[in-house]
């Protein structure tokens, strides 16, 4: 055992001298599989973004209600007496002024998107100081609040980074109704970072929605607990309304640029197949150029083993060298990029590409992969290489 | 053997340079060999023998003088002319066979047909004759990997043959070779020599290669001495 | 025996590196055309949209409302040939995530506007007279194996039925069909009376009209004439080509498209260079071969045309392989994703490109061992040895 490990870090440490020999060969597969490493980290720091920016909006201790099967708030219409019952629904926590509940509605309008300088849909939502507060994150990074029964609006300030036009003091149109952008909030990145805010009530007034709302969100008393409010809604033939907390209804929502880590998963799982190839010739050739000493050590005495593991070893490394270098150039290209697309409610999510470190172990885990399978194959040609044959080639 | 020069070189000058430094190999080397002889070149190692019969291959350049080929001056003429020359006049054997690794026996002596115009049955038959010229008739779909050394020089040989040129120049061509088989080598060169009036340069450190020549030189310090075969 | 035999056999020669190398390059042209044709999918709203086609759509965003009193006052101004309407019905069959793309439409203009679908007359008549009749797109109709006379349920995740619920029964009464393949049909119509009549909303506002223009020349006046009509009225409007529209919605997505065919080009480049590498590099090991072809009196230009050759036919065969395997993927899930990327197929320009890249590829991995070999001295390739 012992000597098999001196005899392996001997040929190891001869494989790795003889390198520079094979400079560009070697060079080929570290490329290949560092750009397999980046398109996969590339696609999956992408869909990790979006979820993150998506599941980071959701808190467990608010009631999310929407109506049946709307599924997205977008969709959902809620009357001024399905609120009024809510209001009154087991569960939900009080303070001094009654129960902490905000109803929301929003309209689509149009921003202009910096990068591509066309229309692109973002969310004016009307919500009350009550809303507000409901985001724990909520900051005021400059400016006021809006007051309220005014057209008066505060800007999330990923819509400052992705459109043009909603500077602080700035007025804006929307139809033929003029605002005014009198604050710039964050939320700690979430979603909500994409979205205009200001008072429900006019924006009920001003786009023709009577007293309807789209959706309410109630903090509960007890985080995650909404059996009762459910059971509440059942007995009420007149709440057609569904109930999740607020964390679900947006954990669901983070899964829909799933399928963007999907595609690329199979591409680059298609895309190393081709790195693959590309490996296996280099490995091949590595074992054909060291053919010579090879048999040269077999002759010594050294163990076809040892042969296997130098081998092996060099393919790894190699391949290691490309994860590293393609996890290297993922993050320097894309980590904490700032892009937007759109949404499960067909509005903007300005999101930012997330590199986090299960994400380049996946990566790794891809390159040692190319590594151990290209390895494998020319390893156990040079363990078999009869010592003779190797003699003869020239 | 005719009285006619294959060959006259004339004031032979050739110098290597690396960088600033120069490297003399020949100064002033003259030389004549006539048609249908046979010559051995013997020398030290590194005293030019390749050098010069690249020179007279047309595969390298004088620095200056003059190589004459059957009167005409082959040093001055282009890439290309050199390569049609080499192609209908020299024959070339070498000393580790260079035969393609991927090509049979037959298709290994059939490529210099190739720079011809011969329909491919003729070449067939000419490859034929070839092979059995040299013995090996019954290898002709074998790969060089599956011949000894032996028979790959005997494939080169039949190579360097087979479009039928006036002039063979082998380098070392039993450098490689167990005493046996380097005589059974030289003597089909001999016969070449004899029966077919081949004209040979070959170039050799090896004495008792050297004696199956007519005429043999000895280079040293890019002069040539020459002694008689009385070795 | 032909230079082409000599070719073949060098390229044979290595059977594991010609397969590896060809499979790498089959790997790349393989993602390219997959990638391509999904570019192509995402793009062909745009390159398929009628040149006098105008979309008029609510200033604030198109998902907001017009008033119906502007079909008419459209279709009165001048240039203005047809004017149709449409409302988004957030449709579903059976489950939410079965996503129909469902339209509530004016029958009698409908096909005025969108000339480039065709109807059997006897279906339209039949279906202008059935209020709850439905037609389909031909996509639609191969997707879900439907037929003329099925009764079909359609759910809205947006409006209620006034009977209760959310879904509406629906007869299918015809079958629209393209003039060009590549127009998209995967989308149903319902009449746009029965459907503001059933939902619980009422009201009689349109979602978006969609007009031709006398000539398309006539284009930015009408759409100027539209947008001054109506400018500080309660709802204003964008009138922009379909095109233009078309191409706003997919710009929508956002540069997440771009990073993609960023990325995967990135990658497709990088394989041709590997593979390129190794390429040179088997010439480069024949070195000495070379120059016993050149000893032998082969020209040098003759040897150069070889080895171009051999990486010219290397490249297309990877290449061609890829395209195909390409070809066969797209075919394979073209049918499935039918509904939510009509048009996903390689086209002309694709295999134009691709044809180009191969011809790149083979030129860029011969041309440098091509001209080693056309300059390379035999002396010292022998040397060298
Ligand atoms: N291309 C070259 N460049 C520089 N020096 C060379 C070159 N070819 C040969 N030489 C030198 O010329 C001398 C003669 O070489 P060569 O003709 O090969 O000798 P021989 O064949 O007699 O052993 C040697 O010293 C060798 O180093
Ligand atoms: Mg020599």
């Amino acid at each position: 055992m012992n000597s098999f490990l001196s005899q392996s870090f001997a040929v190891i440490r001869m494989n790795l001298l003889s390198l520079p020999r094979r400079l560009w060969m070697s060079l080929a597969m570290i490329i290949a599989s560092a750009v397999v490493v980046t398109i996969l980290l590339a696609f999956l720091a992408m869909a990790r973004g979006f979820e993150v920016t998506l599941k980071g909006a959701g808190s467990d201790d608010i009631a999310m209600f929407l109506r049946d099967g709307s599924a997205a708030e977008l969709n959902s219409v809620l009357s001024k007496s399905q609120v009024d019952l809510i209001e009154n629904a087991p569960g939900i926590a009080k303070d001094k002024t009654g129960v902490i509940l905000s109803s929301e509605l929003y309209v689509i309008v149009d921003g202009i998107k910096k990068t591509s300088q066309t229309a692109a849909n973002i969310p004016l939502r009307g919500t009350s100081q009550t809303g507000i507060k409901m985001r724990q994150d909520f900051k005021l990074i400059k400016g006021r609040l809006f007051n309220t029964g005014t057209t008066e609006m505060i800007v999330g300030a990923g819509i400052l980074r992705q459109f043009d036009g909603f500077e602080l003091g700035k007025t804006i149109r929307f139809g033929k109704n003029k605002w005014q952008v009198v604050g710039v909030f964050s939320t700690g990145g979430n979603v909500f970072e994409s979205e205009l805010w200001s008072d429900y009530r006019v924006i009920q007034n001003l786009y023709n929605r009577g007293s309807s709302v789209q959706s309410i969100r109630a903090k509960l008393v007890e985080a995650g607990d909404i059996k009762q409010i459910k059971e509440y809604i059942k007995n009420d033939p007149r709440l057609n309304i569904d109930v999740e907390t607020e964390a679900d209804y947006f954990s669901a929502q983070g899964k829909s640029l799933n399928y963007m880590a999907i595609f690329g998963k199979v591409i680059s799982s298609i895309m190393a197949l081709g790195a693959l190839a590309g490996a296996l010739n280099t490995m091949y050739t590595s074992v054909a150029d060291r053919s010579r000493e090879i048999a040269t050590l077999r002759t010594i005495g050294f163990s076809n083993s040892s042969a296997f593991v130098g081998t092996l070893f060099e393919s790894l490394t190699l391949s290691a060298l490309g994860g590293l270098l393609g996890a290297l150039g993922a993050f320097l290209l894309f980590d904490g990029m700032s892009t937007s697309t759109l949404g499960g409610s067909f509005t903007q999510v300005v999101f930012s590409f997330e590199l986090s470190q299960d994400l380049i172990v996946q990566g790794m885990k891809m390159a040692l992969g190319i590594g151990l399978v290209s390895g494998f194959f020319p390893a156990w040609r040079a363990a078999r290489m009869p010592v003779l044959t190797a003699f003869r080639t020239e | 053997m005719s009285e006619k020069n294959i060959f006259k070189l004339t004031n032979l000058v050739k110098r290597f340079t690396k960088g600033k430094e120069t490297l003399s190999i020949f100064e002033d080397l003259n030389l004549s060999i006539k048609e249908g002889d046979f010559v051995a070149i013997m020398g030290p190692s590194g005293s030019g023998k390749t050098t010069l019969l690249n020179m007279l291959g047309g595969v390298d350049q004088p620095t200056s003088g003059e190589v004459e080929f059957d009167g005409k001056g082959i040093e001055k003429l282009s890439e290309n002319q050199l390569a049609k020359w080499r192609a209908s006049n020299v024959g070339f054997i070498f000393q580790f066979y260079n035969l393609m690794p991927m090509l049979n026996a037959h298709r290994n002596v059939e490529l210099p047909l190739l720079l011809t115009q011969l329909k491919s049955k003729e070449r067939s038959q000419r490859v034929e004759t070839a092979l059995e010229l040299v013995g090996l008739k019954d290898r002709a779909k074998h790969m060089p990997g599956e011949l000894s050394g032996g028979q790959q020089q005997r494939v080169a040989i039949a190579r360097a043959v087979v479009s039928d040129p006036k002039l063979l120049l082998c380098d070392e061509p039993t450098g490689d070779l167990d005493r046996q088989t380097a005589d059974e080598i030289l003597e089909m060169l001999q016969l070449l020599n004899r029966e077919f009036g081949k004209t040979i340069i070959m170039v050799t450190h090896d004495p008792s290669a050297a004696k199956f020549a007519n005429r043999v030189l000895h280079l040293d310090k890019g002069k040539f001495v020459e002694k008689e075969l009385s070795l | 025996m032909t230079d082409l035999f000599l070719v073949y056999k060098n390229l044979t020669r290595k059977k594991m590196r010609l397969f590896l190398t060809c499979f790498a390059i089959f790997i790349a042209f393989l993602i390219f055309g997959a990638v391509s044709a999904l570019k192509g999918a995402l793009d062909s709203g745009v390159e398929m949209s009628a040149d006098n086609r105008l979309v008029v759509i609510n200033k604030i965003n198109f998902t907001q409302p017009l008033p119906f009193s502007y079909v008419n006052k459209v279709k009165a101004l001048d240039g203005v040939k047809n004017v149709t309407h449409a409302n988004w019905f957030g449709g579903y069959y059976q489950e939410p995530s079965k996503q129909l793309m469902t339209m509530a439409v004016e029958g009698a203009t409908y096909f005025k506007v969108y000339d480039e679908l065709t109807i059997e007359p006897e279906n339209y008549t039949n279906w202008m007279k059935n209020q709850t009749g439905l037609l389909i797109g031909e996509r639609i109709a191969e997707q879900y194996g439907w037929k003329v006379g099925d009764k079909i349920p359609i759910s809205s995740n947006i409006f209620s039925h006034k009977d209760g619920g959310h879904t509406w029964q629906f007869t299918i009464q015809g079958i629209f069909k393209p003039l060009d393949q590549k127009t998209d049909t995967s989308y149903v119509i319902l009449h746009y009376k029965y459907f503001k009549e059933t939902q619980t909303f009422g009201g009689t506002s349109v979602g978006w009209l969609i007009l031709t223009t006398q000539s398309p020349s006539l284009n930015e006046q009408v759409a100027k004439a539209i947008d001054a009509n109506f400018v500080n009225s309660a709802a204003e409007t964008k009138t922009s080509t379909e095109k233009a529209f078309n191409k706003a919605f997919i710009e929508q997505i956002g540069n997440i498209g771009l990073i993609i065919y960023g990325v995967v080009f990135m990658a497709f480049f990088t394989i041709l260079i590997v593979v390129g590498n190794t390429m040179v590099l088997a010439v480069r090991e024949r070195t000495k071969e070379i120059a016993v072809f050149k000893t032998l009196g082969f020209s040098s230009m003759r040897i150069f045309k070889m080895i171009l050759t051999e990486s010219f036919l290397l490249s297309f065969i990877g290449g061609l392989l890829g395209m195909v395997g390409a070809y066969l993927v797209v075919g394979g899930v073209s049918k499935g994703l039918a509904g939510i990327l009509p048009n996903l197929l390689i086209g002309p320009n694709t295999w134009a490109q691709a044809i180009g890249y191969m011809l790149l590829l083979g030129f860029v991995t011969g041309i440098i061992p091509a001209i080693n070999a056309l300059r390379l001295n035999i002396v010292s390739a022998f040397s060298r040895a």
